[in-house]
């Protein structure tokens, strides 16, 4: 017999094994199995093959199939029964009320539709008009827009922001306080730290591809964040987001976590030699757990709770903000925005927040007022106590000496806002 | 006969004055009778009744169904779920799931019965509700795994692997077996069940699975010998 391809021979023995072939092929198959062991063998596995398959355990009868059934029909019944509020038997003629309605709704449509057109592109141009002259007049705006890399590295290790750098104003954040976090605005912040590139640190640390990529993306998320921590609006409002402080700490943190215990003491070197507020301890832990420290920096700030300073009070308070909505109009009206930002900052810069009335809310009674500092304002938010064991690990605040020098409370701002740690809520 | 009507549900036009005026239960009482709803209740029926459905024949009963009788449709399910549970268990092998997959059927069969034309037989016309029904299920499964990156198939060839690697006196060919259907893909899996499982001819699967009888025969034949291939150590041992 002529060779078959397996596929047509695996046809014609399993129609074989179902005793459906002609009689003529099952001759020709019987003949062929005859002389050949192996199709002998394969009809053999097919029998039993089909025998097992015959044999196949069934599932116990199902008595209470028919009751379950009948429920769920009854329910699926009831819900569409419960959508059509009327008897159904109204349903054709409320169809043809409604086909004659939109018709007639069409008609009138399409004969007036230049005023139709006309109305409802006013109307959204108008809506559009308001929603935008509420973000760039009215609220609220970041105070930085597009934090590059380089400020987002100074703020990670220095916890300093430049708003200005002709007159070195600064904004600057830290932990050191026991209880809380400090912001301040001023412009002789920065001492002595001078600006550490980013060159410089790849230069001083030699982060391996993947390491440069991870950090390069740690920054990334640190200018997010911090141009969504600090906002400013209407009559020389400003608001920051509480937990800001808490930033810089983190991504010290997270640098060093991805680091190798070598690199890290590198790392530290250059913190050190720029008196950096947070030192690096020389661990050897490995840099597995960056991925989870990664992911604790939150793009927007976590509570809708907001210091916010005007020229005349101060304030903790709740603000809804539409982040993405607020990037999004920032990214269109990217010169209107800055054109406010630099107004802002000049009203900043001409003192205007150093007028604080006497009567402040939350003020400390040792509140003195001095010109060193634009402001600073103190927040007494209990650590929370996860992340402070976190990062002891590998994380400590550096002993600084110049704020140890009596008399620096004395030529600054400083107001308080107490934070009940009983309760939770700052009081009043 | 009732004209199915557009719009009006799944029951035809007889039953259109009774809905709106209050809940009625699925299983409305025979004509002539106002007893309170029942749903499961025998005693609610006329006794009569009951007997002279439980004997009819199909055809008969998606007669009586398509007049306008809802309790035929009662008996078409005792007669069939069991088969149809059956089937879906062979092609899932999941106890949990095939309750629900099963009322699913029988429901999608009760909407179409008013449409039923007596051109196949009421269980092949089952049969084919049912295969569709698996296949969107198996496709929704392949849909879930592909968003939740797990391959399943290969968790079941794992599975059928390491089973086939336990002593022999140790294992269940039964079990061997479901798990290696399970490793096909669905045509060929469904063909094969409906031929050795529910011994179907292969005119009735072509007609189930809407395709060629030529089609049928190759699937089929391809099924065994993916099996074959599958079960491999488990067939050298039953020959040996």
């Amino acid at each position: 017999m002529k060779k078959m391809n397996t596929q047509k021979l695996d046809a014609l023995l399993s129609q074989y094994v179902d005793g459906v072939l002609s009689e003529s092929e099952a001759q020709r198959v019987e003949t062929m199995l005859a002389e050949d062991a192996s199709a002998r063998q394969q009809v053999e596995e097919l029998k039993s093959l089909k025998g097992l398959l015959g044999t196949q355990p069934k599932l116990n009868p199902d008595i209470g199939f028919w009751t379950r059934l009948s429920v769920t029909m009854q329910e699926q019944k009831q819900e569409e029964m419960n959508l059509l509020p009327f008897p159904r038997k109204y349903l054709p003629a409320l169809s043809v009320m409604v086909t004659a309605v939109a018709i007639v709704a069409g008609t009138v449509i399409i004969q007036n539709r230049m005023q139709v057109a006309q109305f409802f592109s006013e109307k959204s141009l108008a809506v559009r008009s308001v929603y935008e002259n509420k973000i760039l007049q009215g609220s609220l705006l970041p105070l930085f827009s597009k934090v590059d890399k380089e400020s987002a590295l100074q703020f990670s290790l220095f916890g300093t922001l430049m708003l200005d750098n002709k007159t070195e104003t600064a904004l600057h954040v830290d932990e050191q306080s026991e209880k809380g976090y400090r912001i301040e605005v001023g412009n002789n912040l920065k001492r002595n730290t001078t600006r550490v590139t980013f060159d410089r640190f790849v230069a001083e640390v030699k982060p391996s591809e993947k390491q440069r990529k991870i950090i390069d993306s740690l920054l990334e998320l640190t200018g997010r964040r911090i141009e969504s921590s600090v906002l400013i609006g209407e009559n020389n409002t400003m608001a920051i987001a509480p937990d800001l402080p808490k930033l810089n700490r983190l991504m010290v943190t997270n640098i060093a976590s991805c680091l190798e215990p070598l690199q890290r003491v590198n790392f530290e070197r250059l913190l050190e030699a720029h008196d950096a507020p947070y030192t690096v301890m020389a661990s050897h832990a490995s840099a597995e757990k960056t991925q989870t420290y990664c992911q604790s920096i939150p793009k927007y700030p976590q509570s809708d709770r907001f210091v916010i300073i005007t020229p005349d009070t101060m304030m903790y308070s709740r603000i809804h903000v539409d982040f993405d909505s607020l990037r999004w109009q920032m990214e269109k009206n990217f010169v209107n925005a800055a054109f406010r930002r630099e107004a802002m900052l000049k009203k900043i810069m001409a003192r205007h927040f150093q007028r604080l009335p006497s009567n402040l809310p939350f003020q400390s009674p040792e509140q003195i007022f001095n010109g060193g500092e634009f402001f600073s304002v103190e927040i007494n938010v209990p650590h929370d106590e996860d992340t402070q064991q976190q990062m002891h690990a590998v994380v400590q605040p550096r002993i600084q000496k110049h704020i140890l020098l009596p008399g620096r409370s004395n030529r600054s701002t400083r107001m308080q806002i107490w934070k009940d740690t009983a309760s939770g809520d700052p009081l009043p | 006969m009732a004209i199915p009507m557009p719009g009006n549900g799944w029951e035809g036009e007889h039953n259109r004055f009774r809905i709106g005026v209050r809940a009625r239960s699925f299983v409305p009482s025979t004509p002539g009778t106002n007893e309170p709803d029942s749903m499961t209740n025998d005693q609610a029926l006329p006794r009569q009744t009951t007997e002279v459905l439980r004997k009819m024949d199909d055809e008969a009963l998606i007669i009586a169904f398509q007049n306008g009788d809802l309790d035929a449709y009662r008996f078409l399910v005792e007669r069939y779920q069991e088969r149809i549970r059956n089937l879906l268990y062979s092609i899932f092998h999941d106890r949990d799931y095939i309750d629900d997959l099963a009322q699913e059927v029988f429901i999608k069969a009760y909407q179409a019965l008013p449409r039923f034309r007596f051109e196949a037989s009421f269980y092949t016309w089952l049969y084919r509700i049912a295969v569709n029904k698996s296949r969107d299920e198996l496709r929704k499964k392949k849909a879930r795994r592909f968003f939740s990156f797990q391959t399943l198939d290969e968790g079941v060839e794992k599975e059928l692997n390491t089973r086939l690697s336990v002593q022999p006196e140790n294992r269940d060919s039964n079990e061997l077996v479901a798990l290696g259907l399970q490793t096909l893909p669905e045509k060929f899996r469904t063909a094969v069940v409906l031929k050795d499982i529910d011994g179907l001819s292969y005119e009735e699967i072509a007609d189930v699975m809407q395709c060629e009888l030529g089609t049928v025969k190759s699937r089929i034949s391809r099924a065994r010998a993916m099996l074959r291939k599958a079960l491999k150590p488990l067939m050298e041992e039953v020959h040996s």
